[in-house]
């Protein structure tokens, strides 16, 4: 992993296509800023985690358990 | 043109399909990066269950579900990213989907992904699934009551 100290207002690029920047910190709180191309997907990693447990599940839901 | 017909087994069944059938998810699934073919078949005759099967493994089925089967009102805005994706303006007939779990051998627990809805755009024949981060989508959102209260199936 990589590590980077910024301050408020500096950026991260990530590729050529992808900037992170840091808007404000409150505390234990970060505000970050994200732009990215429409075909890049940006989300907090919970959701994306969740989302992605709950896919694995479901894809071994079995044909008997399903309410007729 | 007579459109070519295709017989494939799955872990759900054996399933036939044509290759108009064929939806393509270019970004696959969440966790599932690499299937970007899919058909959708109904589960059982007047059943609202569909299986989303994978085309190219053929051990990989999701059963989905209209969500106005369980969920009233579950009308989630399109991020602007997914809507281009899918190449739908306001008037596109799409189909919304949520993906369902079902814990083995409890139905009365049966849930659905309502903050990772799949959506499709009927005539193109893409599909995506969507990421909602908001707390009034959960990702495992109860389909029946607790059990010892409300109604079952």
């Amino acid at each position: 992993m990589l590590v980077l100290t910024r301050k408020v207002n500096q950026s991260i690029m990530i590729g050529e296509g992808v900037e992170v920047v840091v808007l404000d910190v409150r505390g234990e709180q970060v505000r970050l800023g994200i732009k990215a191309p429409d075909d890049v997907k940006v989300h907090r990693k919970e959701i994306f985690e969740a989302i992605k447990t709950s896919n694995e599940d479901a894809a071994s839901v079995d044909p008997s358990d399903i309410p007729t | 043109m007579i459109e070519e017909r295709k017989e494939l087994k799955t872990r759900v069944g054996v399933i036939e399909f044509g290759s108009d059938d064929v939806l393509n998810f270019p970004d696959g699934l969440l966790g599932f990066p690499d299937q970007k073919r899919f058909v959708l078949v109904q589960h059982k005759e007047n059943s609202p269950f569909r299986w989303l099967l994978s085309i190219d493994d053929t051990n990989l089925a999701f059963l989905v579900v209209d969500p106005a089967e369980y969920v009233t009102d579950y009308a989630p805005p399109m991020p602007k990213r997914a809507s281009d994706a899918l190449r739908l303006d306001h008037t596109t007939p799409m189909l919304v989907y949520t993906i369902v779990t079902i814990p083995s051998g409890h139905p009365e627990d049966m849930t659905l992904n309502l903050a990772g809805p799949v959506v499709v755009n009927c005539e193109a024949g893409l599909g995506r699934q969507i990421v909602l981060d908001d707390e009034a989508y959960p990702v495992r959102h109860r389909a029946f009551a607790q059990s010892g209260e409300g109604k079952a199936a």
